[in-house]
């Protein structure tokens, strides 16, 4: 299990990790977004907001309207923003859990295998 | 009724209409029910699915069938490091995308996301409907991969999974029907994919059994061994004439006349029988534009999967070369060790000339290049054809050329008098699978019996 604390410790990492990648900057062009992520174990709940290709600071709580929400462990999340844990493999086994259009499910998707090239 | 071809979509087809109470005859060319689908057993003892072999999410027809008659299934092996050839190197990655360029893996996913979100926009049942319809259907694949992905390692990635899924070259497919196939199958992605993928399942004993289980429930309904090689049509019903093999050997016609007729064979096959009076043009023409793939099936056979104890998966894709992918093609139990390889595309079109010794040659020694020396030495080694086979003149499936499905779209399922249209290139969802197929037989099976209800 990790706390609100460490996540947000490991997703300020991922966001550095994320910002500086130009692979990704290319990818994120016009996809302004809100996402929200919620730990099944401890309830826990984040906000991320994507806008002009740059992941902003870390929400704490579900803020506004998300166009996708993303459910794992709190320990999934901890794991994958220290760049630890691939999520493709979670993902296709149901234990980590996009919900969103299509579209976007894709997208993220994608960027994840890009973000995760050089892990 | 007649049904031709005694593939999936063939037997199912058959099954409805013998469920719905209607007289049924199935009348097959090879001497096995199947089609592209085949499971041999080596001489010494190894399971080997020739042709079709996968089950994969959503594909929930076929996973029905599989468990109506009691069929296991397992996952496709994956454990461990893929292999990568590239540039005359080898490099192991692990996931989806070789990491050895990440500026290339990064593109083409880039590329692949984009034909993704294009395909959600077109309708797998109706392509030819895409508001920009005429300007995807005279583009190729890989005329849009030229204009939208920059980097040559980038496109060799994009070849490379559009040789494995589609057994033809970028080039030789328009990009409206490619979008359309995968949408079919949920995304371009998912066609992809093993795990969460077309790839992810296979069948303990092979994928064969379900169709050698529906042919036992039709009995003597199923006939083999009568290529069909004309057939008479008009309001009253159809005349449909095989040449049929003779219990004392020979041949001799064979003329069966029904109210109704399935055609279960994909067009390219379908256009070998004379129809009298001819198609209408639009169907006729939709059957020659529609090439099949080429595709060559090799498993090398191990006394056991070596590779596993080096950490390797059994996977590898290349840029170059005859065997373009390859899978662990081991049995559950891992009593053996096989290698499943495809050549696909040009390339399986030029090594015609390389004879089934020179193809296995060449096929090893890429195998030991990935896997190790040892795979160059296999207990046993299969080859299959699709190309060579006169029933199916290729595989996995018909490739769609610019311009065919807004010239002659409309022609696939529609049906002439009696005559319905059945076969995994008629199916909506997972055209070109095995569900595909089923789903196709059961579609002109539905057709068939709504119209039977209104005489």
């Amino acid at each position: 299990m990790a706390t609100a604390g460490e996540i947000a410790e490991a997703y300020a990492d991922w966001q550095t990790r994320c910002n500086d990648n130009r692979r990704l900057a290319k990818m994120l062009r016009n996809w302004d977004r809100v996402v929200h992520l919620v730990a099944s174990d401890t309830g826990d709940g984040f906000t991320v907001s994507v806008a002009g290709a740059v992941l902003a600071d870390l929400e704490t709580g579900l803020v506004g309207q998300p166009d996708l929400v993303v459910t794992a462990t709190s320990e999934d999340f901890a794991d994958l923003f220290w760049g630890d844990l691939n999520p493709s493999e979670k993902y296709v086994s149901g234990e980590i859990v996009l919900a969103g259009s299509s579209e976007d499910v894709m997208r993220l998707d994608a960027m994840s295998m890009v973000v995760f090239l050089d892990q | 009724m007649v049904v031709v071809g005694a593939g999936y979509s063939g037997l199912c087809a058959a099954r409805h209409l013998h469920s719905a109470g209607l007289d049924v005859v199935v009348i097959e060319a090879r001497d096995r029910v199947g089609g592209r689908v085949w499971t041999e057993l080596t001489p010494g003892g190894a399971v080997v699915d020739q042709g079709g072999q996968w089950l994969g999410p959503t594909q929930d027809h076929l996973s029905a069938l599989a468990e109506e008659f009691g069929v296991a299934t397992f996952p496709t092996f994956l454990d461990g490091a893929n292999v990568e050839l590239r540039a005359g190197d080898r490099h192991e990655f692990n996931g989806l995308v070789p990491t050895s360029d990440p500026d290339a893996s990064a593109d083409a996913i880039a590329a692949l996301l984009e034909l993704d979100l294009l395909c959600l926009e077109v309708s797998p049942a109706e392509p030819w409907t895409h508001p920009d319809a005429v300007r995807l259907d005279q583009q190729t694949v890989g005329s849009w991969v030229s204009e939208n992905v920059e980097s040559e390692a980038a496109r060799d990635l994009i070849a490379t999974a559009v040789l494995a899924v589609y057994g033809a070259e970028p080039s030789e497919l328009s990009l409206l029907f490619a979008l359309g196939y995968a949408h079919g199958g949920g995304s371009m992605s998912a066609l992809v994919r093993t795990a969460g993928g077309a790839q992810e399942l296979r069948f303990v004993g092979g994928a064969q059994q379900m169709a050698i289980r529906l042919a036992e429930v039709l009995g003597d309904r199923v006939v083999l061994d009568a290529p069909v090689v004309g057939v008479a049509h008009g309001p009253e019903g159809v005349t449909v004439v095989a040449d049929r093999g003779q219990a004392g050997g020979g041949r001799a016609p064979w003329r069966v006349g029904a109210q109704w007729l399935v055609m279960a064979m994909p067009p390219a096959v379908q256009s070998r029988v004379s129809f009298e009076p001819p198609l209408p043009g639009a169907r006729d023409q939709l059957a020659q534009h529609a090439p099949m793939g080429s595709v060559t099936k090799v498993h090398a056979v191990y006394d056991e999967p070596f590779w596993r104890q080096n950490g390797l998966s059994g996977q590898m894709i290349a840029d170059a070369g005859a065997l373009r992918a390859v899978f662990d093609d081991s049995p559950d139990d891992a009593s053996h060790g096989i290698l499943l390889g495809f050549i696909a595309g040009h390339t399986d079109r030029r090594l015609e000339s390389a004879g089934p010794d020179g193809r296995r040659s060449i096929a090893l020694e890429e195998l030991a290049r990935s896997f190790g020396p040892r795979a160059a030495q296999p207990a046993e080694f299969t080859e299959q054809r699709w190309s060579a086979e006169p029933y199916s003149r290729g595989g996995p499936v018909a490739c769609f050329g610019p311009g065919l499905l807004t010239g002659c779209g409309e022609a696939l399922r529609a049906p002439v008098g009696p005559i319905h249209w059945a076969g995994t290139e008629t199916a909506v969802a997972w055209s070109g699978y095995i569900d595909g197929a089923i789903t196709s037989g059961i579609r002109a099976a539905d057709e068939v019996i709504a119209e039977a209800g209104t005489r």
